[in-house]
């Protein structure tokens, strides 16, 4: 049963009822454009009379509101979503920009660069085969073999640079990601000590979500939420963050920590204090951003290197065979015109001769000015069919990177509006729920009036008749 | 799509995305407008780009072909102007002998001055049979040297073709090997002259007699190599100019390919604008008002 007092402690609760709702309206205005910032809803709770004596008495009617919560509104299944699709986001768009770069580098089709290099090349040998005596014209063939050999080795220099930083890129994602994973365990444990105190651990909870999306971002991290909320992310199928522990990402081998290649094949593992975990490598390793750069690294780089050697290769050997069937000016049987090491590849290709009367342009010896060598060095080997087909490919990686990128950010997008739509500020919102607090303050601070006014009419102004 | 709450982040990041979505298409098209082309790396059409290269090879080839063809054309055209002069000779010198055949009517004295104009011809013959294209004897085959034939006309060529490619499969042989022409050393027009002067000198003249049906023969031997060089002439004619159509067809394919048609892509762009500014504006409307504008 309510004393005589117990309607102005109603008043006092709903004053300070609502002097929360105006916080968290404030508070949510304060953080509308903060990142990870996850809106907040205060929930009244009505507060009912209980018993507190045998002889006590429920009236009915209440006794005023308290905080039941501070809700964060945020839905557990829509975030999981969330970061599966933005960490195969990260994963084709990281793979999509460093392959664009490389492409970049190559320059078809076009006036430049290799493919041209390579007609001009075939061009000036039928340009020796009109003049086989003309020293120019065999000035010619060296200078537009220089060009070629150069613009080949400048095209596997791109490459190999791309893979040098992408190996560097590699080592501080490593660092990144176990920062993010200390950070996360570390949260995980405040997480806990927080709530078990009875504080509201909103702000950690924001923190923790936004670190394990970006482990999903970094190396395709997937967490799992715990009965007790703890947050456990695995990366490749085995486990790196568990409840306050994290475990150490390492690159188990392929990547010196200087980031230069150690040619084994690129592997992680995760080393925790029960022992240290392999991650398996490929699609089921880990993805993200790491995966991509493993993917690029392991596959899409050297693949296209590989081609790049292949037209050298078949460059220097269909061309040195030539020379061999030929004979220079002098007419004795020709030297081989591109020196050439397998081991290395199209990086190591060079002209090998600088004497342009070392040019095999007749096909008869004793230095008759026949040009049939010449003829057939400018038909000789499959180099540019070779190239066009390796350019070819890149291109459709690329477009279909850039495709599949593209559907995953509308994708992603959509998820991202989604949660927006659950999580995000509403300015409009808040200004409603201001104005409701204002004015249910208002009204409560106008029920203490009341009250006062009643209690002033029954103490002051009773007992004075015929005063 | 069933929107819910809709939150000023919400519109900002949308509209911004949207922008940037829009601004991102333009530049695009801007940069085709700037280079002219379409194909600016291969992943913007990677079956175009296989085909542009594949064209481009073609072009190449072709107009290196045109250019093999016009030196072969100069090679056959020397060949044809000298082997003209050449009849001209050989003929010159069979009418000298047919006049010096003429025993009745002319003298011996007649008959040296024939000998001489024929020793004339002779010379004649043999700076023709030198004759060069581009510092190369053209009846020498493939000899390095600057002569065909010696003073005494022996053939001091070397053997060989000088052909010329004019197209994929097609080598066509530009020179004429002198020996087929002129002869060599004791069966060689010049032989056969100075056999004529010595009989004109001599006064022989059944040995004039048999000069003028070998010098007969030698006209044919001539007008026969003149015109087989002719037929080579009109082939490389011909391949020169289908190489240069092939050439033309194909660049114009290509630029169907690669570049940028400025009708449309300045249309596309200009529609590109207006979207863009559409888009800004619906923006800076959705942007403004709150609920904080209409309250007092």
């Amino acid at each position: 049963m309510a004393g005589s007092f117990g309607s102005i402690s109603t008043a006092l609760s709903a004053l300070r009822y609502n002097q929360v709702a105006l916080d968290v309206a404030g508070n949510n205005i304060a953080n509308a454009t903060t990142d990870g910032y996850v809106r907040r809803r205060v929930v009244g709770a009505s507060v009912s009379s209980a018993q507190p004596a045998m002889w006590s008495r429920y009236d009915g009617h209440g006794e005023g509101v308290t905080v039941g919560e501070v809700r964060r509104m945020t839905d557990p299944l829509l975030d999981a979503r969330v970061r599966r699709e933005h960490g195969l986001l990260s994963y084709l768009s990281t793979s999509r920009t460093i392959l664009a770069r490389v492409e970049e580098g190559v320059g078809e089709p076009g006036p430049n660069g290799v493919h041209a290099a390579m007609l001009d090349f075939r061009n000036v040998w039928q340009d020796l085969s009109l003049d086989p005596g003309g020293l120019a014209a065999r000035q010619q063939v060296i200078g537009s073999a220089e060009t070629l050999a150069q613009a080949l080795r400048t095209q596997a220099g791109n490459v190999a640079r791309e893979e040098a930083d992408q190996r560097a890129n590699t080592v501080n994602l490593v660092s990144e990601i176990n920062s993010a994973a200390k950070g996360l365990a570390a949260l995980n444990h405040d997480i806990l000590v927080t709530e078990q105190n009875g504080t509201d651990a909103g702000t950690l909870r924001d923190r923790r979500d936004q670190l394990a999306l970006e482990l999903a971002e970094l190396a395709g991290g997937v967490t799992t939420v715990e009965a007790d909320g703890q947050f456990t992310v695995k990366v490749g199928g085995a486990t790196l963050v568990q409840g306050r522990e994290a475990g150490t990402l390492v690159i188990a081998s392929g990547i010196t920590a200087s980031g230069d290649a150690d040619g084994a094949p690129i592997a992680y593992r995760i080393d925790d204090s029960s022992g240290s975990t392999v991650l398996p490598a490929g699609a089921s390793g880990p993805g993200g951003e790491l995966g991509a750069v493993t993917e690029v690294l392991t596959t899409h780089l050297p693949t296209y290197r590989a081609g790049l050697d292949a037209v050298a290769a078949d460059l220097a050997t269909a061309l040195n065979a030539q020379q061999a069937a030929g004979y220079d000016a002098s007419g004795v049987a020709g030297t081989p015109l591109f020196s050439y090491d397998p081991l290395v590849g199209a990086a190591s290709l060079q002209v090998a001769i600088s004497d342009p009367d070392l040019i095999a342009a007749s096909s008869l010896p004793g230095g008759a000015l026949d040009g049939g060598n010449a003829d057939l060095a400018s038909r000789a080997g499959n180099y540019p069919d070779g190239y066009q087909r390796l350019v070819n490919g890149l291109g459709t990686q690329v477009s279909s990177l850039e495709q599949r990128s593209a559907n995953q950010a509308s994708l992603a997008g959509s998820l991202d509006d989604a949660r927006e739509q659950l999580a995000g500020v509403s300015l409009d919102e808040e200004t409603v729920n201001m104005v409701a607090a204002q004015r249910a303050y208002e009204a409560a601070a106008r029920l203490l009036t009341t009250l006062d006014g009643v209690l002033d009419t029954l103490i002051n102004r009773t007992g004075l008749v015929g005063r | 799509m069933a929107i819910g709450r809709v939150t000023q982040r919400m519109m900002t990041e949308g509209s911004l995305a949207n922008l940037q979505r829009s601004l991102g298409r333009m530049a695009a098209l801007q940069e085709q407008l700037s280079t002219g082309r379409v194909i600016n790396r291969p992943s913007d059409n990677p079956t175009g780009t296989t085909a542009a290269m594949r064209i481009r090879t073609s072009v190449a080839d072709q107009a290196q072909y045109v250019r093999n063809a016009r030196d072969g054309l100069g090679w056959l055209g020397q060949v044809d102007s000298t082997l003209d002069s050449v009849t001209g000779a050989v003929r010159r010198a069979r009418d000298l002998a047919l006049q010096g055949a003429n025993t009745g009517a002319m003298g011996q004295q007649a008959r040296d001055a024939l000998a001489i104009e024929v020793e004339g011809v002779r010379d004649q013959l043999l700076g023709q049979a030198n004759a060069r294209y581009l510092e190369r004897p053209i009846f020498g085959g493939v000899t390095s040297g600057g002569q065909a034939y010696d003073a005494t006309g022996n053939w001091v060529g070397v053997a060989g073709a000088v052909n010329r490619r004019v197209a994929d499969d097609v080598v066509v042989q530009v020179d004429v090997d002198g020996r087929t022409v002129f002869g060599d050393g004791a069966t060689s027009v010049f032989a056969e002259l100075d056999a004529l002067a010595t009989a004109l000198r001599s006064g022989d003249s059944a040995g004039i007699t048999a000069s003028i049906d070998v010098l007969r023969a030698r006209e044919n031997t001539v007008v026969g190599a003149r015109a087989a060089a002719g037929t080579r002439y009109q082939r490389i004619e011909l391949s020169a100019q289908a190489a240069d159509d092939t050439k033309t067809s194909l660049s114009n394919h290509l630029s169907t390919i690669e570049n940028a048609d400025l009708a449309e892509t300045t249309v596309h762009l200009k529609l590109q604008e207006v979207a863009y500014q559409a888009a800004l504006g619906a923006t800076s409307r959705v942007l403004q008002p709150s609920l904080l504008d209409f309250l007092r």
